[in-house]
């Protein structure tokens, strides 16, 4: 099963966008797990997570996670602002999909 | 106004991006999240023993006899109290992380640097004024945390290159070889550092520190010009799409949260509480709602839209924003780069930073002493961060004004939306 982070500064606002993107997980039968966490939650990441999606609010922080979690082959990008702001489970579902798709 | 944002994204933005990753900087952010649940317990504590509540006293002294106040205290003197103690081994910590170092280790070297630097040689006694474990040794507390472990990291990872013949150790008794060597050079750093101290003469480098450096900049902070600034920093950045909050953290916490650390040390022992301007000062009175005072964004909304759009965003945001959440707000309506936002986003939080700072200045209302949750909604945290009704009626009077300012320009982005 591949693992999608959604990581914003406090793990908050992200977690509400995680409860839909599960729904649309259930929907269409994925076998997908969803967690949200906070940016030092990511950083001390000792688990494989295969796509991590970063809040756009917290997009500088990119880099320096790619740097760290680049090796284990975790993916890092950032959720685009309008699926962000209206809370578009499927539409962020799709970007991590895509990501996913990349390796395979 | 296009040329403007252009401006910001080249010349604004990377270097708020920048500190806002920088390793130290998210260090001592890191560093000061950790110890919120203490610090909000020590102060919760102090502020149960002062209940503004008619027979309240007296209950708990019939309850549980005079002395009923000292468990709060004893809960303060062991969280609040010693913030410097705390915060030494907390940012210690995490940056050792940050570095995929041992951070137990880091952080127990450098509490024990910080208590080099602290113990008075007077004689035979070794007397430590609980007064440097708080707010007042704060200065010194980052600064140790930081120096002894980047001298730290910087020593193992140059051992770890050199030791390659421990084959037949056990990893836990490598590692404590491994890491002897560094530890000895930091404490005899540290030890050196308090030696030179006290050949030019200074017994107490705390103390010292405090006065020359620390004071100074507290007392800058503790301005409307500074409040006024860092709020608008913060606003500026979100209004950019950037997390100002997160960024600027760093600053607020190592500025505001002694400020607040000092009103309750002053309100246990009675005396008069010094600082308007502390943490939860901003987190009650300003970013309700979130960022921009969006709370009262919402009350707009609910009162006089008739746009559907934004009527169904107001009524999605609500949950989330009663908790001071508002990201899809400010990213789905969108606040971030809408020309139409940008005045009453900024301008709101700093009216009520300044309407707050006068009615706290005039009396009206009590300088705050207690700090609750981020999340925590307005009306209940303005009660509970300054132990007064008074506080939460100036939430109430803030988010209708904040309200007032919003309404013109909300009326304007219907309109606009209206033409699209």
């Amino acid at each position: 099963m591949k693992t999608v982070m959604l990581v914003c500064s406090a793990g908050m606002s992200t977690s509400l966008l995680v409860n839909k993107i599960r729904v649309n997980v259930i929907n269409k039968g994925l076998d997908l797990k969803i967690i949200a966490a906070s940016e030092a939650e990511a950083r001390s990441l000792n688990y494989e997570v295969d796509v991590l999606l970063l809040g756009p609010q917290v997009r500088y922080l990119a880099e320096k996670l790619r740097d760290l979690l680049g090796e284990q082959g975790t993916k890092v990008s950032i959720i685009d602002s309008i699926s962000y702001g209206t809370l578009d489970g499927e539409a962020v579902l799709n970007q991590a999909l895509a990501l996913i798709e990349e390796d395979s | 106004m296009k040329r403007l944002i252009n401006f910001l994204e080249v010349y604004f933005i990377p270097v708020a991006g920048k500190i806002g990753s920088q390793r130290h900087m998210v260090a001592i952010r890191d560093g000061f999240i950790s110890i919120i649940p203490l610090v909000i317990i020590g102060s919760l504590s102090v502020l149960i023993n002062n209940l503004p509540v008619t027979g309240y006293q007296t209950f708990m002294v019939s309850f549980f006899g005079e002395g009923w106040t000292s468990f709060g205290i004893y809960i303060y003197n062991g969280t609040f109290a010693i913030i410097s103690l705390l915060i030494v081994f907390s940012i210690s910590f995490n940056l050792a992380l940050s570095y995929n170092e041992d951070p137990l280790l880091a952080g127990l070297v450098s509490f024990a640097s910080f208590f080099i630097l602290l113990i008075q040689a007077d004689g035979n006694s070794f007397a430590i004024s609980f007064r440097w474990l708080g707010s007042a040794g704060l200065f010194v507390s980052i600064f140790v945390a930081l120096l002894s472990t980047e001298i730290l990291v910087r020593l193992m990872q140059y051992t770890k290159l050199k030791e390659k013949n421990t084959e037949g150790m056990s990893p836990v008794l490598a590692r404590s070889f491994a890491a002897l060597l560094p530890t000895l050079i930091v404490l005899a750093f540290f030890s050196t550092i308090k030696i030179i101290f006290l050949l030019l003469g200074i017994e107490n480098i705390l103390a010292t520190l405090y006065n020359f450096i620390q004071k100074p900049l507290a007392g800058m902070a503790n301005t409307l010009g500074t409040a006024i600034l860092l709020v608008f920093l913060s606003h500026l950045l979100w209004f950019l799409g950037l997390h100002g909050s997160n960024i600027l953290e760093p600053f607020i916490q190592a500025m505001y949260l002694p400020a607040l650390q000092e009103n309750l040390q002053a309100f246990t022992t009675g005396a008069t509480i010094p600082n308007i301007f502390t943490k939860p000062f901003f987190d009650s009175f300003v970013y309700m709602g979130g960022c921009g005072t969006t709370i009262s964004l919402l009350l707009a909304f609910f009162i006089f839209s008739r746009k559907g759009r934004f009527k169904n965003l107001a009524k999605v945001s609500v949950a989330q924003g009663i908790f001071n959440i508002n990201e899809p707000l400010i990213y789905g309506l969108p606040i971030v780069m809408n020309p139409i936002f940008l005045i009453p986003f900024i301008m709101t939080p700093i009216v009520l930073t300044v309407i707050s700072y006068l009615s706290i200045l005039l009396g009206l209302v009590p300088k705050t002493i207690a700090m609750v949750p981020w999340t925590t909604p307005p009306i209940i945290s303005g009660f509970l961060v300054t132990g007064s009704m008074m506080g939460s009626f100036l939430q109430v009077i803030n988010i209708i004004i904040g309200a007032i300012i919003y309404l013109p320009f909300m009326i304007m982005a219907e309109k606009a939306d209206n033409s699209d």
